[in-house]
C-alpha cells in the first residue's frame, strides 16, 4: 500500500471514530472495600464471558458512600452501577426517581429458571423491582463441631429447649456457648430480632412500622429472656474488639451472624469442615418457622440503563456465571438457583429452608427506619454490656422516646 | 474667578492634573500587577474556604435531607430543633470538657516537660520520643489505643500486675472512663507539640532579666515564676489558641476509639454533627451544627487574641 493510500486510511479511522460504535467502561461502586479483591475477580469474569468492562470503585467508609450517591443524585451523575441496602432506605433511593426499575430482567431470569420470583420481594417497591442482587445471606446459628463434641452434643437442636440444654452442655464443659459482642457499634441488634422473632413475629414487625411500641410486653419478655441468658453465663465478652478472630480461636461454641461469616472464619484459621449450621428454633414452637435475610442489592442508575454494555453488565451479575465468578471470589451466595452455593453451609440452610418452608425476614438493619437505626443499635448494646433487667428498662424507655419522636411526624 | 478655581488653573499650568493621572494610573496598573500575584491564594481561600464556608451556612437554612429539600427553604427551623435536642447538649457538655482538658493538660505536661529537659542529658533524645506521637495519623493512635484500652489490653494487664488481681475495666465502654481515656491519647499525641513550642518560646527569652533575678538572689521557683513565666506569655497564647481549636475539631481519635461506645453520638460536636449529616443524612441539620461549632470557635479564638494584644503590648 501505497504512504498516501496508508495516510487516507488512517484518516478514515480518525475521522469515522466518533461514528463507530464504542464499548464503554460500566463503574460499579461500592462500600465494600474488602471484597475489592472479589469484585475485580467478577470484573475480570465479565470482560471474559460477557465481554464488557466493569471498572470497580470502592469507598473507604459506609458514611462517605452514602454521601457520594445522594450528593451524585442531587447533580445528576450517578454510577451505572452501585450496591446499596434493602428496606426503607431502599424505598428512599427509589422514591428520588434516579434509579432504574428491572422487571425486564427479572422476567428472563424467572423464566430461565435462575431465580425464584420470590427472590426479588425485598427489592420491590409499589410492584416494581429496581435491583438485581449481590448477595443472599441468612442469618443462622454456625457452631463449632469440634466445641460440639467435646460438650457431647451430638446434633443440631430442633426446639429451643434443646438449644439451651446444649448451651448447658457447652457451659458445663467449660466452653462460653454463644460468641456475641458491640464490636464496631452495629452488632446489638442480632441477638434481639432474633429473639424476637422466636418469640412474637408479629410484634417484630410492629417494631418496624412504628405500631408496637419498644417498651411493650413483647418487647420486655425478649429483655427478660435475654437477661436471663446473661446471667446463666451464656454469652461472651460483648466489648471483645475481635468477634470474628475470637471464634476462629475457639472462644465459644455458637456464633449467630449471617452465612458471609463463613468466609470470614476460614480467613481466620477455622476451616468451613469445622462448622456446621442452623435455624434457631421458636421459643413458642407454635410459631412457623422463619429465617432472617440480609440481601444486599446492586443498583442501576435509570440515566444508563438502557445502554447496551450497561446491560450486559446487569445481566453478567444476575447470571449463573455472574453468581460463581462472586461465589468463588468472596464465598458469597446470591440466591441464583443454577449457580454453584460457594460452601457446604449455604447448601445446607438452603435443603432446611426448603424442608422447613421458612418464610423470609428482612434484617433488622434494613428493616428498621434509617434514621432510628443507629440511635437505636447504640441502646442494644448499652443493653449488652450491662444486662440487667434495670438497664433493659431504661434502654427500653429511650427507645421508645426516640420512636414516639420519629413517628410522631409521620 | 474664585480662590479654588485660581488653585486649579495654576495646577493645570503647571501639568500637576497630568502627573496625578500618570499616578493613578500606576496605581492601577500596579494594583493589577498584584492581583495577579495573589490570584492563586485569592482562588484558593475563596475556593475552598469561603465558597464553602457560605454554602455551608445556606445549607443549614433549608431542610436537605438525604436525596431532597435543598432548594426548601427552612429559616431557623434547624437551628431550634438542635438547641431543643438532648444529644446537641449532651455534645456541648462533652466539647466543653475537650476544650478545657486539651488547653489544661498539654500545656501543663509540655511546659514540664520543656523546663525539665532544659539542660538535660540526652535531652535531644528525649524530646524526639516525646515528639514521635504528633507524626503519626489520628487514626492510627485511635486503633493502637484502643487495644491499649481493650478489656484484655496492655493497660488492664499492667493493672492487673501491679494490684495482683484481674482487672479488665471497659475504659472505652463505660461513661465515666471514656471520654478521660480518649483524652488521655489525645495527650499522648499533641503533648510533643506544646513542647516544641514552648522550647521555642524559652530559647527567646533573653538572658539578662533572669540572671538581674538571680544576682539578686530570687529562688528558682521566683526566677521562673516572675521572670520566666511572664516573658513566656505571648508563646503560651499562641499554644492556647492552637489547643481550642484542636480540642474543639477533635473527630478522629473519638470516632475510631468511641466506636463501640453506645453514647458516641454525643462526645463531642464535631462527631455529633457527622452523625447527624453523614450517617442520618440530614445534611441541613448537620450544616445547623457545623456553622454552631464555628461560631463558638471564632468567639474563643476573638477573645484570645484580644488576650494577645494586650500581653503583647505588656511584654512591650
Amino acid at each position: 500500500m501505497t504512504r498516501w493510500k496508508l495516510a487516507l486510511a488512517a484518516g478514515a479511522l480518525v475521522m469515522g471514530a466518533p461514528f463507530m460504535a464504542q464499548a464503554r467502561d460500566v463503574s460499579f461502586v461500592h462500600d465494600k472495600g474488602f471484597w475489592s479483591e472479589a469484585f475485580q475477580q467478577v470484573d475480570k469474569a465479565a470482560a471474559e464471558e460477557a465481554g464488557v468492562t466493569i471498572v470497580e470503585s470502592p469507598y473507604a467508609t459506609t458514611e462517605q458512600y452514602k454521601a457520594f450517591i445522594q450528593a451524585s443524585i442531587a447533580g445528576g451523575e450517578l454510577p451505572d452501577l452501585f450496591t446499596w441496602w434493602t428496606g426503607a432506605t431502599f424505598n428512599e433511593i427509589v422514591d428520588s426517581g434516579a434509579v432504574a426499575p428491572l422487571d425486564d430482567v427479572w422476567d428472563e431470569l424467572v423464566s430461565s429458571g435462575e431465580f425464584d420470583p420470590s427472590a426479588a420481594d425485598f427489592f420491590k417497591v409499589d410492584g416494581k423491582i429496581y435491583a438485581i442482587p449481590l448477595l443472599t445471606a441468612r442469618w443462622v446459628m454456625i457452631y463449632n463441631k469440634d466445641k460440639f463434641a467435646e460438650a457431647g452434643i451430638t446434633g443440631e437442636p430442633k426446639t429451643w429447649e434443646e438449644l439451651m440444654a446444649d448451651a448447658d452442655k457447652l457451659k458445663a464443659a467449660g466452653i462460653t456457648p454463644f460468641n456475641a459482642t458491640v464490636h464496631e457499634g452495629w452488632r446489638g441488634f442480632v441477638w434481639f430480632q432474633e429473639l424476637m422473632l422466636r418469640t412474637d413475629p408479629e410484634a417484630l414487625a410492629g417494631l418496624h412500622d412504628g405500631s408496637v411500641p419498644y417498651d411493650s410486653e413483647p418487647v420486655r419478655n425478649v429483655f427478660k429472656l435475654w437477661t436471663d441468658m446473661y446471667a446463666k453465663g451464656y454469652f461472651t465478652d460483648p466489648r471483645s474488639n475481635e468477634e470474628i478472630e475470637d471464634f476462629a480461636r475457639g472462644n465459644a461454641g455458637m456464633y449467630l451472624m449471617g452465612e458471609w461469616v463463613v468466609g470470614s472464619l476460614a480467613a481466620n484459621g477455622l476451616a468451613t469442615d469445622k462448622l456446621g449450621a442452623f435455624i434457631v428454633p421458636n421459643v413458642d414452637a407454635s410459631l412457623p418457622s422463619s429465617v432472617i435475610v440480609e440481601a444486599g442489592p446492586i443498583m442501576v442508575s435509570a440515566a444508563s440503563v438502557d445502554d447496551p454494555d450497561v446491560q450486559k453488565a446487569v445481566k453478567f451479575w444476575a447470571s449463573s456465571a455472574g453468581a460463581n465468578a462472586w461465589a468463588k471470589a468472596s464465598g458469597n451466595y446470591t440466591g441464583n438457583l443454577k449457580g454453584e452455593a460457594p460452601n457446604p453451609i449455604i447448601s445446607k440452610i438452603s435443603e432446611d429452608i426448603a424442608a422447613a418452608h421458612s418464610e423470609s425476614v428482612l434484617r433488622w438493619w434494613e428493616a428498621v427506619p434509617p434514621d432510628l437505626q443507629g440511635e437505636l443499635v447504640a441502646e442494644f448494646n448499652r443493653f449488652m454490656l450491662d444486662p440487667t433487667m434495670e438497664t433493659a428498662e431504661d434502654v427500653m424507655s429511650r427507645m421508645q422516646a426516640l420512636n414516639e419522636e420519629y413517628w410522631a411526624d409521620r | 474667578m474664585t480662590r479654588e478655581e485660581q488653585d486649579e488653573a495654576l495646577l493645570a499650568r503647571i501639568g500637576a492634573d497630568r502627573i496625578a493621572l500618570r499616578d493613578r494610573r500606576r496605581q492601577r496598573r500596579d494594583f493589577g500587577v498584584a492581583l495577579l500575584f495573589m490570584a492563586p491564594a485569592l482562588v484558593m481561600v475563596v475556593g475552598l474556604l469561603l465558597a464553602p464556608v457560605l454554602c455551608n451556612v445556606y445549607f443549614s437554612f433549608t431542610s436537605w435531607r438525604k436525596f431532597s429539600g435543598l432548594d426548601e427553604f427552612a429559616g431557623f427551623e434547624n437551628y431550634t430543633r438542635m438547641f431543643g435536642n438532648p444529644f446537641f447538649g449532651e455534645a456541648l457538655g462533652n466539647t466543653a470538657i475537650w476544650v478545657v482538658a486539651s488547653i489544661v493538660l498539654p500545656i501543663a505536661i509540655g511546659l514540664g516537660l520543656a523546663v525539665f529537659l532544659r539542660g538535660v542529658r540526652f535531652s535531644d533524645t528525649f524530646k524526639n520520643i516525646i515528639f514521635i506521637p504528633r507524626i503519626l495519623a489520628p487514626t492510627a493512635v485511635g486503633v493502637l489505643w484502643f487495644y491499649v484500652y481493650a478489656p484484655e489490653g496492655l493497660l488492664n494487664r499492667a493493672l492487673s500486675l501491679v494490684s495482683g488481681r484481674p482487672v479488665e475495666i471497659g475504659w472505652l465502654y463505660q461513661d465515666a472512663t471514656v471520654t478521660p481515656a480518649i483524652i488521655t491519647t489525645f495527650v499522648w499525641q499533641t503533648v510533643g507539640l506544646v513542647m516544641v513550642l514552648i522550647l521555642i518560646g524559652l530559647a527567646a527569652i533573653p538572658k539578662d532579666p533572669i540572671e538581674a533575678a538571680q544576682i539578686d538572689g530570687a529562688t528558682k521557683w521566683q526566677v521562673f515564676r516572675h521572670v520566666v513565666l511572664p516573658l513566656l506569655t505571648p508563646t503560651l497564647l499562641v499554644v492556647t489558641i492552637l489547643s481550642v481549636l484542636a480540642g474543639f475539631t477533635v473527630f478522629d481519635l473519638l470516632w475510631v476509639m468511641g466506636a463501640a461506645y453506645p453514647g458516641q453520638r454525643s462526645l463531642s460536636l464535631a462527631v455529633y454533627m457527622y452523625f447527624e449529616a453523614f450517617q442520618k443524612g440530614s445534611w441541613a441539620y448537620g450544616s445547623a451544627v457545623a456553622v454552631v461549632i464555628g461560631l463558638v470557635v471564632l468567639c474563643v479564638t476573638w477573645v484570645q487574641a484580644l488576650l494577645q494584644t494586650r500581653v503583647d503590648r505588656m511584654v512591650r
